[in-house]
């Protein structure tokens, strides 16, 4: 079997290399037919929210081109099963994942470049094609944005705060009568929460990496403890548990919609996934972009695209090329999808759809049209933990530098380890 | 037990085939006083006994094993000769040829018995231990999964870039003269077909495609009739498509390839590798990356890793031990996080071992009424999936949400700092692994015959004596194994750290380790918290085996003189 | 005070630990029947009754499945593994032989090695046998099983042996010299005498086997074919938007199956040598 895997390697490699330029490689043996036919099955692997919605679709993609499409459900850890499982042969063809996991997908030579013409780039939104792109190829086919905004109770509190004081603000004055026992909702835990946290921390100038020449994150260069990052992270101080109470690292995942839905708070930073129990409990809300400090930078949440890739090592890559770069960009699969997990479509015309049938649709692009996508370079992963546990500190009170300082080490030492 | 008993003894006439002669489990020497009386035993005539033994379970066990040896070669055989995987064939026949020896000799009583389960245990647990502790010695990890094969199939495929301001085809894979060629049909902006540029690409290059119409197109404006060219049909293409995404037409800035099975683009390999100098040319900035085998990556002269990041595996020897050592980061913390690791697992032996025994004491008792509903509520815990409720202790302990402080009215950070966080953990851990011993210790009770324990309260001991006298040796006896086992599992029970604490509270000053990390869950962020170190995962794995393999074989020597008592 | 001496502690502990196990159980109960999913009711008892959750699981989720799966592995795997390692503990507990102490040794340092990689191995090892048995492979309760029979051995043996260790070796030498062989006095004699203990076994193979998430993740990919625990998991792992309502109904449904076994076999728990040899 890995013998085999070797040879389809090789085949490939070598019609790959047949195109470079310096021709040097006349020995080489030409394109080996692989072994491994693809059986006329095409396997999808998906996590548990999409596993269901994608069968309808796959099974007429299947009926289409005469093949059987196998949709399989990993529950857990989708990312690295994907990629030790297709290392041994035993991934899929394709697979449905965040974008930010290219990065690391691309270093592993798990995933293959999806080449949409020009005609096929314009019919997706911008942000959306800009995210999938990862060292100058786009890397999968995107379907679904998502980003959080400021969900506010209309009841409670009729008109949108103009900025993270004026919230502060009204939720203190909310407090104060008895009406909510929570300023704000902006979940952080015991471990942090850097995903959450991050709109108010760039408004207050903090940043994570910076800038490569090409303008993509450049990891040699974290700012976590620049003295902008550091006034940021004074601000959260100043919001945290011994200021005004509005952030708490009590506040978590899974309090967070119970306490919204029990109008105990009137200011909920969230996503698009936790409206339909809001709309259950009978809520009013509105959804507005996340507001910023006073004179301060502007409130920039993580854009997150999900995206179909292709698997590199998958055996029918063809039909896998085809169904994510000829078939999931069609409106019809944009559309079902989103019914069945309703985050705003990548695709422009199902978006149009989507924005006509929910209002909110446009709400929450309004919110994310200036989000920065999730940076998918892989030291991204080593952000989470160490700068998680420095927001936990300067919420509880501590140090804004100390604690930065601790983070940016950490997130430093853990990237040159993995050169 | 009616349904056990019934089916094994069906698959006991396997084991009981070759065993049935004469028993030869004594070893010559064999030490205790148990040997001559097995020597009674054996020395029994074995001609009296064969008569007997030649019965119809006799015979089926022997079938049984036949059988057995039968079934696996006949299912696991023809898959290895098909795939020419000789060795496989070898290993099973050996495998077969073993199994009906052992089971239709009478030597190797034990192996008898031993072996089913041992088969299992290496092919399932001690190879994957091998596997790991092989992978200790390279830089295996993300970025370095595969060979250096792979790395270069990976770097030049996610190097085709589309040629800029070439056309982009609707494409129609057909046979010409039962070879392949692609008709492509270049689309403008807005997708239309433009007619009159239809192209035939072959394996030589392109050629024009003149003459045709809106009549050789379909709905979904492919071409779908051309004279002269079998164009195939979507089945037809899919059951052709390796041949297909490896078909490539030369251009003169590179080739057209497809995108799928109904799209082509024209691409051109932007980095390419040379074998000549075993390096990666980049084509658009002519740097030059030449292979790093150390490292197992495409490294350019000024130290700058080839974009894409993609390695392959490579052996290190023993960097990943001298890290675990070396590395500040890592040793450093190793000494705070080893002592509470022990406590830790200490703790947990103890509290669950403490509270399960004396539960079981108190309902070992023939005067005890509601024992059933006790053991039923009391095993509840156990019942339950421990993430789940890892995670609804975890949410109970919130300091503001939490049911606890809720209910007695406290504002304490449980999860906040370091000692009640601590303290938790051991706490919910108890919660988790009371019943285990509760169970076990029920068990070791029923063990104990009745004539010690009423022997010593005749004797005129106190409850009390006995038991500490009597009942907690007998029990120790059979539980060592399990507390050191127990031990063990807790001295790296991930679970419990990451879903309660996830390692925290961190001191401020220090965002590598937290005051409840465990040196797995350590050593687990470290390796794996972003970009995943197998190789040094697997070194770690080895050094917390070693620790606690030592620790565990030292609690046995101390209780060893117990397990003498019996063996 | 005689009474409380005799009997009246042993109620005191059994009430004061029910207790504390059932706290965080009604807490679960509470959250399972609160309509609006949520772990973080900060009271005991439910805000509002209703099993929406409950009929959510069914008709949402393949929980049907999910249960019956789990139910026939878990099984199947606690069966096998009993057998698998009585059969071992006997030779370790009654015959004496080289490597017998090494061997015990080994079988519980084995289980010691840190799981850190075991996904990758898995990968490694049942590639090849899915290319090979398709039957035996990844996507088969079959292969799962066989997996679950790697950990059979282990503690469980070292568990039965400590057991058979003290039951009289005069018992199965007598069977001996009366002429039975070494595997009539296995079936005959020694298993009706240690119930107690293949029960407790049987009881701590199903439990194992009910929550085992990592293996199944990976082995049943099927939504149909997944297991409680991975089901379960998926409820609430990953996602951002998680079901905790849903979540904990789940939980407390996949504690039946396992009192349920555990009812059934606590008569065998309970019941001592004595009452087993009358039996045998």
């Amino acid at each position: 079997m890995r013998r085999r895997t070797v040879f389809a390697a090789l085949g490939a490699a070598a019609s790959a290399s047949a195109l470079a330029a310096c021709g040097s490689d006349k020995d080489e043996p030409t394109a080996t037919p692989s072994k491994d036919k693809g059986n006329g099955k095409l396997v999808i692997w998906a996590d548990t929210k999409r596993t269901a919605v994608l069968k309808k679709y796959a099974d007429q993609f299947g009926k289409d081109n005469g093949v059987t499409v196998e949709v399989k459900e990993i529950s857990e850890n989708l990312q690295q099963v994907f990629v030790t499982a297709s290392q041994q042969g035993s991934g899929p063809d394709v697979v449905v994942g965040a974008h930010d996991w290219i990065g690391n997908l691309v270093q592993n030579g798990a995933i293959d470049p999806v080449q949409l013409s020009a005609q096929q780039k314009s019919l997706f939104a911008a942000a959306a094609v800009k995210a999938v792109t990862f060292n100058g190829q786009i890397y999968g086919a995107p379907y679904a944005l998502e980003n959080i905004a400021l969900v506010r109770n209309t009841d409670l509190v009729p008109t949108a705060p103009a900025s993270i004081e004026d919230l502060v603000k009204a939720g203190q004055d909310l407090k104060k009568s008895g009406k909510v026992s929570e300023i704000l909702l902006d979940q952080c835990g015991a471990s942090g929460d850097a995903y959450h946290i991050y709109p108010i921390y760039s408004s207050g100038g903090g940043s994570l990496f910076g800038l490569t020449s090409a303008g993509d994150p450049d990891p040699n260069n974290v700012t976590v403890n620049s003295a902008d990052s550091i006034a940021a992270f004074t601000k959260l101080k100043e919001l945290g548990e011994k200021g005004s109470g509005a952030l708490k690292t009590s506040i978590a995942a899974e309090n967070v919609v119970a306490t919204f839905t029990a109008k105990k708070a009137a200011f909920f930073i969230t996503g698009s996934w936790n409206i339909a129990d809001i709309k259950k409990a009978g809520i009013k809300y509105d959804i507005t972009p996340i507001p910023g400090f006073a004179g301060g930078k502007p409130a920039q949440p993580f854009l997150g695209v999900q995206a179909f890739f292709v698997a590199s090592k998958g055996k029918s890559k063809a039909m896998a090329q085809e169904f994510v770069a000829n078939y999931v960009t069609n409106k019809e699969v944009a559309n079902a999808l989103y019914a069945a997990d309703p985050r705003p479509p990548a695709l422009l015309a199902a978006q149009d759809d989507a924005k006509t049938a929910d209002p909110d649709v446009a709400k929450w692009l309004d919110a994310g049209k200036d989000g920065l996508p999730m940076p998918a370079i892989p030291a991204m992963n080593e952000i989470w933990g160490p700068f998680g546990n420095a927001e936990v500190a300067v919420i509880k009170g501590g140090d804004p530098k100390t604690a930065a300082d601790a983070a940016a080490k950490a997130i430093n030492d853990a990237i040159a380890k993995k050169k | 037990m009616t349904t056990p008993s019934t089916t094994s003894s069906g698959s006991g006439g396997v084991t009981g085939a070759g065993g049935s002669g004469s028993p030869r489990s004594g070893l010559p020497g064999q030490r205790g006083s148990d040997a001559p009386k097995r020597g009674t035993g054996k020395s029994a005539p074995p001609s009296e006994h064969r008569p007997r033994e030649i019965t119809v379970g006799f015979l089926v066990g022997r079938l049984i094993a036949l059988g057995l040896v039968a079934a696996l070669l006949l299912f696991g055989l023809p898959p290895l000769i098909r795939t020419d995987n000789w060795i496989g064939v070898g290993v099973l026949v050996a495998a077969g040829a073993g199994i009906a020896y052992l089971y239709l000799t009478r030597r190797h009583v034990p192996l008898k018995y031993l072996l089913p389960g041992t088969v299992f245990l290496i092919v399932f647990q001690l190879v994957p231990v091998i596997l790991t502790v092989s992978t200790a010695f390279t830089n295996f990890g993300d970025g370095h999964r595969g060979t250096k094969e792979e790395a270069i199939t990976a770097i030049q495929t996610g190097s085709l870039e589309q040629v800029t301001g070439a056309a982009s085809y609707n494409l129609s894979p057909a046979l010409k003269d039962g070879k392949l060629v692609f008709l492509l049909l270049p689309v403008d902006d807005k997708g239309d077909p433009v007619l009159d540029q239809a192209k035939v690409g072959t394996a030589d290059g392109l050629s024009e495609l003149p003459g045709l119409t809106d009549a050789n197109l379909s709905l979904t404006k492919q071409l779908s009739e051309v004279p002269g060219y079998d164009i195939l049909s979507k089945p037809d293409a899919s059951a052709r498509g390796d041949e297909i995404a490896n078909f490539a037409v030369p251009t003169e800035q590179g080739a057209i390839k497809s995108s799928g099975l109904s799209k082509a683009v024209e691409l051109k390999a932007v980095r390419a590798y040379d074998a000549a100098c075993d390096c990666v040319t980049d084509t658009k900035t002519g740097t030059v990356y030449p292979a790093d085998e150390a490292k197992g990556y495409f490294v350019s002269a000024d130290g700058t890793v080839l974009s894409g990041g993609q390695g392959w595996k490579v052996g290190v020897g023993w960097a990943n031990f001298t890290r675990i050592f070396t590395d500040k980061t890592v040793s450093g913390n190793f000494f705070s996080v080893f002592v509470w690791n022990v406590v830790f697992a200490l703790l947990s032996v103890l509290t669950t071992f403490a509270l399960g025994l004396v539960c079981a004491l108190a309902l070992h008792s023939p005067r005890m009424r509601g024992t059933k509903i006790y053991r039923t509520i009391l095993i509840l815990p156990y019942a339950m999936p421990s993430f789940a409720m890892l995670l609804v202790w975890r949410d109970m302990f919130n300091k503001d949400f939490g049911l606890i402080n809720n209910l007695f009215g406290w504002h304490i950070d449980w999860l906040g700092q370091p000692t009640t966080a601590r303290l938790s953990l051991i706490l919910v851990n108890l919660w988790l692994g009371f019943p285990y011993m509760f169970l076990v210790a029920t068990g070791a009770l029923q063990a104990i015959p009745k004539e010690l324990t009423e022997a010593s309260s005749i004797d005129g001991a106190t409850a009390w004596q006995g038991f500490k006298r009597v009942t907690l040796p007998l029990l120790l006896v059979a539980l060592t194994p399990l507390l050191i086992s127990s031990f063990a599992y807790n001295f790296n029970n991930f679970n419990a750290i990451k879903l309660v604490t996830d390692g925290g509270p961190y001191a401020i000053d220090n965002a590598t380790v937290g005051a409840t990390d465990l040196l797995i869950s350590y050593t687990y962020r470290l390796a794996f918290g972003g970009i995943a170190q197998l190789g040094f995962a697997a070194a770690v794995s080895v050094i917390i085996f070693t620790l606690v393999a030592v620790m565990s074989i030292i609690g046995f020597r101390r209780s060893r003189s117990l397990e003498e008592v019996y063996s | 005070m005689t009474w409380f001496k005799r009997t009246g502690w042993r109620h005191l502990v059994a009430v004061v630990v029910a207790i504390f196990s059932l706290f965080p159980i009604v807490f679960v109960i509470s959250a399972a029947f609160n309509p609006l999913g949520t772990l973080a009711s900060s009271k005991l008892w439910p805000t509002g009754a209703s099993g929406e959750n409950f009929s959510h699981l069914f008709s949402n989720t393949a929980f049907s499945h999910w249960f019956l799966n789990s139910l026939v592995i878990a099984l199947a795997s606690s069966f096998a593994s009993v057998f698998l390692s009585f059969s071992a503990a006997y030779a370790f507990s009654r015959m004496r032989f080289r490597g017998r102490r090494v061997g015990l040794m080994a079988l519980l340092l084995v289980q010691m090695f840190p799981q850190f990689l075991a996904i990758v191995a898995i990968f490694i090892l049942f590639t090849d046998i899915t290319e090979n048995w398709r039957y035996i492979g990844f996507d088969t309760p079959a292969g799962l099983l066989l997996l679950y029979m790697g950990t059979a051995l282990g503690v469980n043996t070292w568990l039965m042996k400590g057991f058979l260790d003290t039951v009289p070796k005069e018992l199965d030498e007598s069977a001996t010299v009366d002429g039975a062989s070494h595997v009539q006095v296995f079936f005959r004699i020694l298993l009706p005498l240690v119930a107690p203990i293949l029960a407790v076994t049987a009881m701590l193979a199903f439990i194992g086997t009910m929550s085992e998430v990592l293996m199944a993740n990976i082995f049943l990919r099927d939504p149909e074919s997944k297991t409680l625990a991975v089901g379960l998991y998926g409820l609430v792992a990953g996602e951002r938007n998680t079901n905790f309502g849903m979540f904990a109904a789940g939980t407390l449904l996949t504690a039946v199956p396992t009192v349920g076994v555990f009812l059934y076999l606590q008569k065998y728990i309970v019941n001592g040598l004595t009452a087993g040899a009358v039996k045998g």
